[in-house]
């Protein structure tokens, strides 16, 4: 009686945990389908006439080239890191040199420093180099702020590769460079995808930075354009919600498919996801 | 130390191994020792230079004493500190739900998935959405009162009284997913044995878990207190940010340090302020830091899965 | 207008800040010399702002320079249409540079005589004969030093209260014009079950809006405000608390929807034109579009009502949008003809047919004027009232007016606890922003 009580209590918290989780996101896309009456009248309800009016307006707004600019910028500074922090991992693990372990405790440090500390230095040298609004300043600060984990993640990762691959292929007269690319490289698919995703869920997230940075309107990535969304369209709720979720849709995309690479970055790191 | 490779290679080519030797593992991490150098390292030393002076002029501690005597600043780091009251809510209901799926109750995988998904949402969305339910004839309160529940409907981001406890709860609503799904991953590395004793035992619920669950995760939730302590205390900006439409309103009932920062250097043109309560906040992580380094150390928790 | 000054207050703070920390800044602007108007080719590049509120701006522009181009075969001017987060930043870094626009756009009051505290700008007095400008309207409001900085272009009426007729005379109420008459239309309003005034506040904006039109009422001159601001005043004496306390008796008589606090500006007014309210306050220059959402019988314009008798009550805010002369053209006397061209009579004509907007001169025909709220609008703005907001910095504006009143109206300060915040916020100011300060306290001067 009460073992079946407890399941009906233990299963109820389950349920109501998934709904709380779910209900913001239902609304969104829910919202997204529906015209700005039907969503007063029936705030909750399905959408019953599905129109696609919201999405069409969120397109002809500036919502393309906030998306586009988010990709390249997503896609620029993931990539640069990825390639940074395998190389500087592989120094770190292949290598014993003085002062190694405290250069990387130092670096692991690095994780937690909140980058609205860094924020006012960084923008007085963009504006002494006229590099504000510009993409390439905002790549650097983002590959500067995502080494610290990648390096760290990876130069764990690199520690478990046998000892006995390297020092044969050495033996085979291999260059340090042949070494990393044909063997280290190959054998670190799992971890470097892994650091993709965390780190491109984190760019493509960022608002800070980019609102700070990249003021032109040109330039503005999809978080700083949705802020200014909701009070352009405070009187449309379904266009700011189509455009939600156009800016959600990337990360969900991701979320589901690499969903086993995700959670195993998430566990093996103070991963910041903010 | 690679020497011994060089046994098969010509001799120029023995030279230049034997030459980069040393300066090997620099030559790799250089680039990037770069990058980090210059986001970091420069950061810090102009930060701590802004702080000390006023337009150009050596201006001592005068900055710091201006920001610690702004009781707008005091406020905003009060906020932070009110925003701690999230961990030990994040905790157990990371903890229950956690358990709650490791005892794989019909359809654990869905309730998982849908668990975690505010966690991967970028927090902007997170904050347009919760903004509109939130209103004082919003979603929310709609739903309360058809449910007669209209007593419950208060103005939740509206009332100065209420609205860093609704930030407390958005926060929480997004980042409770992290702690389940860590605490689950660490469940399910235990070896099965512990469980099976202890019920065999006839241990129940509550006594199984508080007495041989609990303390088999004492690590990984030492890890996930600090963590979510370093995020109350210095990555709440864009919650702040997007749900107060940049004001941390109403009035200063939102204010957090970060968006003082923000304001204080890129609204109100007081750069030297902005920096010292800068680096005040970076003194604050930095203790963080150190006990993140000390969990770290006891448990092995955060290095590798 | 709200979305302006958001990105504006951004904007303006961190090229500013930027500047600032940079150690870039004080421009000289060059002695003031009339000369002949030259003959030789003349290029000059005018960069701006307006098409966002005054859809057709841009049209109107390119004819303008066109026309002139064919007055003065000789001169060629290139227009750079800017966006509203680009508008202040572009204009701070070419000043760093001292290298840029020869006509630079400027919102009125602060955002004019800021730029000319910084040297970015000539006096377009210098240029422009006393004659001709004493015709342009508002340009009090950009006058510092015995100068006026920059020439005002068209007029953003600030603000106008919106009723509706049909809803007020549902109520059997005539449209309040003192501040008891609104008090007991709110009470009489909200016992019908109709929100007296929609507005929302959630974003701020609507706190300057009403800091502008309830405390300029009790104002003897814009110099008090601006010594308030300096320091020779305090935002505690009788005079500045005095608004605080009309927006808590609007608060004690309901007289605002009840969501004010949790919806933003435009959501607001949306409740007046959905017919849920009676009463609510827009900008200038949406008038035209809520009337037409409306209907032209139902909607009646007004100032806000009058509770003081000071010079400014009972009057509509008015400021323009202004041109302005940059510390670095070669050519500051063809800068101010073309000003002076834009508004000659056929332009001005031309400007009000195309965008709906006031062109801030005294001598544009009103009887081009149809919609009768806006007749009335323009009559309002031509005898109008400073905006307050312009006067102030936009610290205290977003500190204390902002985020006071969302404290006011959310019930958790009275009048007396706001205003002694907006005290210790100035103090504070006057503190960090030294150099500000002192040029608001010459500035007050200009008002004495």
């Amino acid at each position: 009686m009460t073992r079946a009580l407890g399941r009906v209590v233990k299963h109820a918290l389950l349920v109501a945990a998934t709904a709380a989780s779910l209900a913001p996101v239902y609304v969104m896309v829910s919202a997204a389908l529906k015209t700005q009456p039907t969503f007063l009248a029936h705030p909750w309800g399905l959408p019953l006439h599905p129109t696609l009016n919201g999405f069409r307006s969120a397109l002809a707004d500036q919502f393309p080239r906030w998306f586009a600019n988010s990709v390249i910028l997503t896609s620029a500074s993931v990539v640069a890191t990825l390639t940074l922090a395998a190389l500087a991992g592989w120094g770190f693990t292949r290598w014993d040199f003085r002062g190694r372990d405290t250069l990387l405790g130092v670096l692991v440090s690095l994780m937690v420093v909140p980058p609205v500390v860094l924020l006012v230095p960084l923008f007085v040298f963009g504006v002494k180099l006229g590099w504000i609004s510009t993409f390439r300043l905002v790549i650097l600060i983002y590959v500067g702020l995502m080494l610290p984990f990648s390096i760290y993640m990876l130069a764990n990762f690199f520690r478990t590769i046998p000892r006995s691959l390297i020092e044969a292929a050495v033996c085979d007269g291999a260059s340090s460079w042949s070494v990393f690319r044909r063997i280290v490289l190959p054998l670190s698919a799992a971890p470097l995808v892994t650091l993709a995703i965390v780190n491109l869920l984190w760019v493509w997230n960022e608002l800070l930075i980019a609102l700070v940075f990249l003021q032109d309107d040109s330039k503005k990535t999809l978080m700083v354009g949705i802020t200014g969304f909701q009070s352009r369209y405070s009187l449309n709720v379904p266009v700011i919600m189509s455009g939600l979720t156009l800016a959600t849709l990337p990360v969900v995309t991701l979320y589901v498919f690499g969903q086993r690479y995700f959670v195993r970055g998430l566990v093996s790191g103070a991963v910041k996801g903010e | 130390m690679n020497v011994s490779g060089a046994v098969a290679a010509d001799r120029p080519h023995q030279r230049r191994r034997v030459r980069l030797g040393r300066l090997e593992p620099l030559v790799w991490i250089a680039p990037a020792a770069c990058v980090v150098l210059f986001v970091f390292g420069y950061s810090m030393v102009e930060l701590v230079r802004t702080a000390l002076v006023y337009q150009g002029r050596w201006a001592g501690l005068a900055n710091f004493r201006l920001t610690l005597s702004d009781s707008e600043f005091r406020t905003a780091v009060e906020h932070n500190a009110r925003l701690l009251i999230a961990v030990p809510l994040l905790v157990a209901s990371a903890l229950v739900l956690a358990i709650l799926l490791f005892e794989a109750l019909r359809g654990w995988r869905f309730h998982r998935a849908a668990i975690f998904l505010p966690y991967v949402l970028p927090i902007p969305v997170i904050g347009v959405i919760f903004g509109q339910l939130l209103e004082l004839n919003g979603l929310l309160n709609s739903a309360l009162r058809s449910l007669g529940l209209g007593f419950l409907a208060v103005d939740w981001l509206g009332q100065p009284r209420w609205a860093l406890w609704t930030m407390t709860g958005v926060i929480i609503w997004k980042e409770l997913g992290f702690g389940v799904v860590l605490l689950l991953a660490r469940l399910l590395s235990l070896p099965m044995e512990t469980f099976e004793a202890a019920r065999i035992d006839g241990a129940r619920f509550f006594r199984l878990h508080r007495y041989v669950t609990v303390p088999q995760l004492g690590g990984v939730i030492a890890f996930y207190v600090v963590v979510e302590a370093i995020t109350m205390v210095s990555w709440v900006f864009n919650y702040v940010y997007v749900m107060t439409n940049g004001q941390g309103g109403p009035g200063d009932a939102t204010v957090v340090s970060e968006l003082y920062i923000y304001q204080t250097a890129f609204q109100y043109q007081a750069p030297e302020v902005a920096a010292s309560a800068a680096a005040l906040l970076f003194g604050a992580t930095l203790l963080l830091i150190i006990l993140f380094f000390r969990v770290q150390r006891r448990t092995g928790v955060g290095i590798d899965d | 207008m709200s979305r302006k000054r958001l990105a504006a207050a951004l904007a303006v703070a961190l090229a500013c800040g930027a500047a600032a920390l940079a150690g870039s800044g004080t421009g000289r602007g060059q002695a003031a010399a009339r000369a002949a108007f030259p003959t030789g080719p003349v290029h000059l590049t005018m960069w701006w702002w307006g098409e966002q509120e005054a859809a057709g701006a841009k049209g109107w522009l390119a004819d303008t320079v066109r026309l002139y181009e064919q007055k003065h075969p000789n001169v060629t001017i290139k227009t750079v249409l800017q966006t509203t987060d680009g508008l202040i930043p572009s204009f701070k870094a070419a000043a760093a540079a001292k290298k840029g626009p020869d006509l630079q756009y400027f919102w009125g009051g602060i955002w004019s005589v800021g730029d000319a505290w910084a040297g970015n700008t000539k006096p377009v007095s210098d240029y422009i004969p006393r004659s001709e400008l004493r015709h342009y309207l508002n340009i009090r409001e950009d006058t510092w030093n015995g100068k006026v900085w920059t020439a005002p272009w068209y007029v953003q009426p600030s603000f106008p209260v919106l009723y509706r007729k049909d809803v007020l005379a549902k109520a059997g109420i005539a449209p309040p014009r003192t501040w008891s008459q609104l008090l007991s239309a709110c009470d009489k309003l909200n016992a019908k079950g109709i929100i007296p005034m929609a507005g929302g506040i959630k974003d701020g904006w609507f706190g300057g809006w009403l800091f502008s039109l309830i405390g300029a009422q009790n104002l003897r001159s814009l110099s008090d405000l601006l010594a308030a601001v300096s320091g020779e005043k305090k935002f505690t004496d009788p005079e500045f608390v005095a608004w605080w306390q009309r927006l808590h008796q609007m608060r004690d008589h309901k007289c605002w929807n009840n969501d004010i606090n949790s919806l933003q500006l435009y959501q607001g007014q949306q409740k007046w034109a959905a017919g849920k309210a009676a009463m609510t306050i827009t900008a200038g220059s949406d008038v035209k579009k809520f009337v037409g959402q409306v209907g032209v019988a139902k909607v009646g314009l007004m100032p806000m009502p009058k509770w003081a008798n000071g010079p400014y009550a009972g009057k509509l805010g008015s400021t323009s949008q202004t041109v302005g002369i940059t510390a670095w053209t070669k050519y500051p006397q063809v800068d101010a003809d073309f000003i002076m061209f834009m508004h000659s009579p056929k332009r001005m004509k031309a400007w009000y047919k195309i965008t709906g907007a006031f062109p801030a001169d005294d001598r544009f025909d009103k009887s081009q004027i149809t919609l009768p709220q806006q007749r009335l609008m323009f009559s309002l703005v031509t005898h109008g009232a400073p905006y307050l907001e312009n006067f102030i910095p936009t610290e205290l504006d977003s500190k204390a007016n902002f985020g006071q009143s969302q404290l006011l109206l959310g019930g958790s300060a009275n009048a007396e606890q706001a205003a002694a915040t907006t005290e210790r916020i100035a103090q504070r100011i006057r503190l960090t922003q030294r150099q500000t300060v002192a040029n608001f306290k010459s500035w007050a001067a200009s008002f004495h």
